[in-house]
Parts: structure tokens; sequence; C-alpha cells
């Protein structure tokens, strides 16, 4: 039912998303093989690399121009991080972030200057990402004051229709961040991003210290400033309702690597990689008539991620898969268009599950003590 | 919700009608934001103590800033020798006459055993010379706190851990020693001791003394703080838009740091008070006939002093114990009115 409503609603607003659905259109921004390794230093007296938290490990993805691109994962998978590479907040081991086909994964400040501009983020802590001491005006005319931008009228007007582009009262903006609520707090950052007219805007997990109205009217607002002023975003959230009404197309993250990708049905309605299906299975949903049909499979993994210092070998998901065999403890699987995937849907697995989320004959319990809690209640 | 491009396109002159409108109701409707420093002003008004303690210290500071102009109001200075002026007033020992180390109209807080200094006029420049040197000390030390802490905070790595050595090492030094034991050297860099020293010389030694040892406390909180700020998200926004670390360091760093850096710096002024006054008592400060709060305490406890005219030891210790502890209420007061969250 829900797969039909969204190809409806695609279908109405043709232009927009159209052009974002091209996938095959103009790439924004490219990542190639990106890896990011956090050393770990240890020993005594002399400090020394035991180890490296492998936190992206060689992924690979594209945004196109005006796209919105969802990266899923649970915590500690490395989303936040990719995040931190993309904008270069922090420095890749390895690895190209290309941006209009210009290398800047190494560039300096100064080298990146004229790029800045056009790559901004949203921060995740409404709390802690505007400083205290400024008022509302200042944090958002900071980036066109930097970037020396003059737009026509002054910049307090620049910043009084920002405000009004992201639902506050333009008279606000002598006012400080403590007096406002976390929902509002976010649509400063949200202004603040849009401040120096981007044309990608990394937003990691915008709305998941929100509470769930205000995550609403948050990615709400988003949707409409992707809609209407055509920047691409890279929307990275563990929360995958939330990336399933924002996003075209849905990357999933594993300790490090991207596991599955793929346009948003793709990945919501037809998923291979077991991972996937466990996320899936994972989101709770109200089933109010116990309605057989609409029953859907049942995945409990069991235990936790493994530590990204020493991740397993081959697939890095085998410990904790139901399908693992030899061959995924020796061979790390390629993340290609299997048989069976539509095009654009890469799927890193050896043994993919089939294309439906649909529920299962016997459902998946991996977990010993919740397996126990089943049978008592069978 | 207004679209975006409506209010990019047709819709600017609205916007700006509407400014002109809005502006004329915020002078009523008071839109203009309340900023940190103003609600920690509100809440420092209504503190009674911190109010009071203000005006003491502030007061205080009167007295040193206006000496002379008091001193020419009451007619003395705190160099005559009344010994020889008036010597009616002494007695063969050097000792005032009458009763309570001559206190009389003409010498409101009394005279001096020994050389006749009036005590008033003493008191004042006294004031005047330690509240100077402290003021120096705790401007310097300032200014080294924020440019080593926050450096630190902010590079991190190789210079937060050579400075963090830095300052492990200078508090290891017992200071009341070294201040001892270096007065003399650091003087006898400027001057042979054969000659006399200049007063100068002994103010500048007093001021780099204090000052060497003085820093590191306030250096070791700008750090930590900065080191918690510098990972703070609207850093990183900052850093986004393509900010330099000058500007990160000018107008995001340092205006959050202004909270320790008060709250310390009100506590530490009242500590080099005393330290300098310690340093002059112990003889290696300033030294006579230069006036000096607590040079007074060591006139104070010679044997002439001590055994004859108890009086005179009152009114620079009682003037210095309400100094202290109302500068040390008020360092209380503040922090109390910028962190409200703190136990009391």
């Amino acid at each position: 039912m829900k797969e039909e409503v969204v190809t409806k609603d695609e279908a109405t607003v043709p232009a927009a998303r159209g052009a974002a659905a091209e996938a095959s259109g103009e790439p924004l921004l490219v990542v190639d093989k990106l890896v990011k390794h956090f050393p770990v230093k240890g020993g005594f007296p002399i400090r020394r690399t035991v180890g490296a938290v492998q936190a992206v490990d060689g992924i690979d993805l594209t945004v196109h121009v005006g796209e919105s691109f969802g990266l899923v994962g649970e915590s500690g998978c490395g989303k936040s991080t990719t995040g931190r590479l993309i904008t270069r907040l922090l420095e890749p081991t390895s690895g190209k972030i290309s941006y209009r086909g210009q290398d800047i994964s190494h560039a300096s400040r100064k080298q990146l200057a004229p790029i800045r501009s056009e790559i901004q983020m949203i921060f995740q802590d409404p709390y802690s990402s505007l400083n205290p001491r400024q008022t509302v005006g200042k944090i958002i005319s900071g980036p066109m004051e930097i970037n020396d931008i003059n737009p026509a009228g002054g910049r307090e007007k620049r910043v009084r229709e920002l405000l009004e582009i992201v639902g506050l009262n333009p008279e606000h903006f002598n006012r400080f961040p403590h007096e406002f609520s976390g929902g509002q707090r976010q649509r400063i950052g949200v202004a603040r991003a849009l401040a120096l007219e981007p044309k990608l805007i990394v937003a990691d997990e915008p709305v998941s210290a929100l509470d769930v109205s205000i995550q609403a009217q948050v990615v709400n607002l988003l949707q409409q400033v992707q809609k209407d002023l055509g920047i691409a975003f890279l929307f990275i959230a563990h929360d995958l309702a939330v990336v399933r009404h924002f996003s075209q197309r849905v990357a999933v993250m594993y300790l490090g690597k991207i596991i599955e990708v793929g346009d948003r049905d793709s990945i919501y309605a037809r998923p291979r990689h077991p991972y996937t299906h466990a996320l899936l299975s994972a989101v709770p949903e109200v089933n109010l008539d116990g309605d057989e049909e609409a029953q859907r499979e049942r995945i409990r993994l069991a235990g936790d991620v493994p530590s990204p210092i020493s991740p397993p070998s081959g697939c890095r998901f085998r410990t904790r898969c139901w399908k693992a065999t030899e061959k995924c403890a020796t061979e790390e699987p390629p993340l290609v268009r299997i048989s069976g995937n539509g095009p654009g849907h890469l799927t890193a697995c050896h043994f993919p599950e089939e294309p439906t989320t649909g529920a299962r004959d016997e459902d998946i319990v991996l977990d010993p003590a919740l397996a126990a809690l089943e049978e008592t209640e069978g | 919700m207004t679209s975006p491009l409506k209010t990019e396109g047709g819709g600017a002159s609205v916007v700006v009608d509407g400014d002109k409108e809005s502006a004329k109701e915020s002078q009523t409707a008071q839109v203009e934001g309340r900023s940190p420093g103003r609600l920690m002003w509100i809440r420092f008004k209504r503190d009674r103590t911190g109010v009071i303690s203000a005006y003491v210290v502030g007061f205080f500071f009167l007295i040193g800033l206006l000496a002379p102009l008091i001193s020419k109001l009451y007619g003395k200075d705190p160099y005559t020798v009344y010994a020889d002026e008036r010597p009616e007033l002494f007695d063969s020992a050097g000792v005032p006459v009458q009763p309570n180390g001559g206190i009389s109209g003409d010498f409101w807080f009394g005279l001096e055993p020994g050389n006749g200094y009036d005590v008033f006029t003493k008191l004042i420049y006294g004031i005047r010379t330690s509240l100077m040197i402290s003021l120096a000390v705790t401007v310097a030390v300032v200014l080294t706190g924020i440019l080593l802490g926050v450096t630190a905070g902010y590079l991190g790595g190789k210079a937060d851990f050579f400075i963090g050595r830095v300052i492990d090492f200078l508090l290891a030094i017992p200071a009341q020693l070294f201040f001892i034991a270096s007065m003399p050297v650091v003087v006898s860099l400027f001057v042979s001791p054969r000659d006399e020293t200049p007063t100068y010389v002994r103010v500048v030694a007093l001021i780099a003394v204090q000052w060497a040892l003085g820093w590191m406390s306030l250096g070791r909180i700008l750090r930590g703080t900065t080191l918690s700020l510098r990972e703070r998200e609207f850093i990183e926004a900052a850093k986004v838009s393509g900010a330099s670390s000058r500007r990160i360091i000018g107008k995001e760093i340092l205006p959050n740091v202004v909270t320790p850096l008060l709250v310390q710096s009100t506590y530490l002024l009242p500590n080099f008070v005393t330290a300098e006054a310690g340093l002059s008592f112990l003889g290696v400060g300033i030294v006579e006939p230069t006036p000096d709060w607590g040079q007074m305490f060591s006139k104070a406890s010679t044997e002439l002093v001590l055994q004859n005219d108890l009086t005179y030891m009152f009114f620079p210790g009682v003037s210095m114990i309400i100094f202290v502890v109302a500068f040390n209420l008020l360092g209380d007061s503040v922090r109390d009115a910028f962190d409200p969250k703190s136990a009391r």
C-alpha cells in the first residue's frame, strides 16, 4: 500500500523530483574508496600507534545535483565520520573526494575557500551547534562575513529572509540561542547552512536530537528547502522512517562499509542484504488490524557490532549473519548489482536474501535469551 | 509556511515594508534578546552580598586612585617626618605622646612611632601601591593565561603537551620560597647591589616574580575550557564555513571563556594583594620610605611599635581584612551570577 502512495506522489511532482530521480544525471560529489582510520595510541613510556579504529573503510558513493542521498546505519558504523570527511572537518587517510570533478580530499583551507560556500553542514545537536554568545543574526551572517559575501540589501536583510524561509520570526534576529527551543535552534542551524546558497548540504542526524513532533516539522522544512532551492542533501540518520521520507537514494552502512545502496524503493521494498532486512524488520510499526498479509518478517540479531579496531575478516556482517559460511570469512563480497536487482541497486553479499520484506515461515531469532522468551510465549 | 522562492523574488519589497513596520513595533514590544552577559548582570544585581562587596572593593580602588587628591585635601603627605617637624608630639623614644598612637583631629589614624609618618596618608598611598602592583600582575597573568591556555587547548597535541609540562614544572615550585629567594636576584639583575635600588625596579621585580608563578592555574582552566569548546559543533560550523583559526579563536572561543576568566581573576587579585603584602612584610618587597600596605605590617611588628603602639597595626590590618574578604565574596557572587547551577 505504502509503496503505491509513494509512486503516486512522485508522479504528481514530476519537475523537481523527476530531475533528481534521474540518477544518471550530473554527479555533484563523488567519493572513491574513502578511508579514515583513527590511530589508537598505547604503551608506556613511549606511546606509539598500536592499532586503528577503522571508522570508514573504503566507501564509494555519488551524490547527484539536487538529489537527496540517505546514509543509514547503526551507531558507530561511520556515518558521521563520512559526513565530516566530506565537509573536510577530518582529513581522510586515503581515497578521493571530488566535488564537481575537483579533487578536494587533501585541499588546504585556502584551496577549499571557493568550495566552502557550496558544501554546508547541518549538525546533530542544536544545543551545541550555536554559539551561546552570539545573536541569531550574527550566527547566520557569520558564514557570509567569512566568505565576504555582500547580498543585495545588506546582510541583515538576507538574515531576515533566511529566518522567514526556515519559518522563524524575522524580528528575532537580535535574540540569543538560549531563548529558543530545540526545534527553533535547529531551524537557525538550517538558516545558517542556507546562508551561503550551497549546492550540497551534509545533514548529520539533523533531527535525532529533537522530539518526534518537532522532527516532522524540521524534516518537512528540509524537504521544502531541498525541493525549492534544488540543494543536494547527504542525509545521515539512523532513523529509517525519516530517511525513507526524505531521500531518493539510500545507502546502508555497517562497520565502515556500505553494504547496500539503491533507490528508496529498492532498499525499503526489495532489500537483498541480510543486514538491511534485519534493520528494516527492527522498525517498529503499528498494525491495528492484525492483518496477516501485512505482516512483516521478523529478524532479531544477537550481540553487538564488532569493534572497528579489529573488524571481522571477509564480510563484516558475518559474525551476526544467519547465512554466514566459510566463504564469508575468507572472501569479502564486492558491492555489485547482483542478479534480481534493479538498476543502481548494489549489494555486497555472497548469499543475498529474497527481495521482499514479507513475513517468513519462521522468524529469525539469533539472540538466545530472546529465543527462549519467544518459546515460552509460543 | 511562505514559499522560499516567493520571499526571494517578488516578495522582497513586501518584506522591506514589513521590516519598517515591525521595527516600529519592536520599540515597544522589546524583541531585543537578552545576552548571556546581560542575564549575568541581572542575576548579579539581585545578589545583595555581591553588590555590597562590589561597592567595598570599588571604594578601595577609588581610595587608591584618588590618594594624591585625598592627601592634598587632608593637607599631609606620607613622606613628612613629623618626628622632626612636630617633636612635641613624641616622647624621647619616638613614640607618640597622645594615647592610641597619637590619634587626634590632625592625625586621624595616628602617627608612626619612630619616624613619625602620618598613618592615614601612608595607608592610602600604601593601598595605592599594593593595588597597582596587584592589578598589573593580574593583567599580566590574564594575558599569559589566555595566550598559553587557549593555545594549548586549541592546538592540542605537541603544543598542549609542552605547555602542560611547563605548567606542571612551575606548579611544583613552592611559590612563597621562590618569591623570597628570587626577589634579590631579580633586583640585582637590574641594579648593582652596592647602589641604592630605585623603587620602580622593586616594583617591576615584584610584578615579574609574581607573574612568573601566578599564571598557571588560570592557564590550566582556560586550556580545559578551550578543549571542551573546541569539540562543540559551532566551532565545526565555523570551520565548514571556512573560518580561519584566528577568527575561530577570536570570535567563537574567546567570548566563551570570559566566564571562567572573570571568575578566576576576581579570585586571583586578592591573592596577589596578600602575596605582595607578605613579601613587603618579609622585607623583600617595597621598602621605606615608599608607602606600602604590607610594609606597614612589617613596621608594626618591629619591637618599638609592637611594645608601645598596638593601634598602629589596627588600620592597615582591618582595611586589608575588609578588602580581601569583600573581594572574595565578590568573586563568589560573580561565579554564582555566571553559573547559577554551581553549588553555593
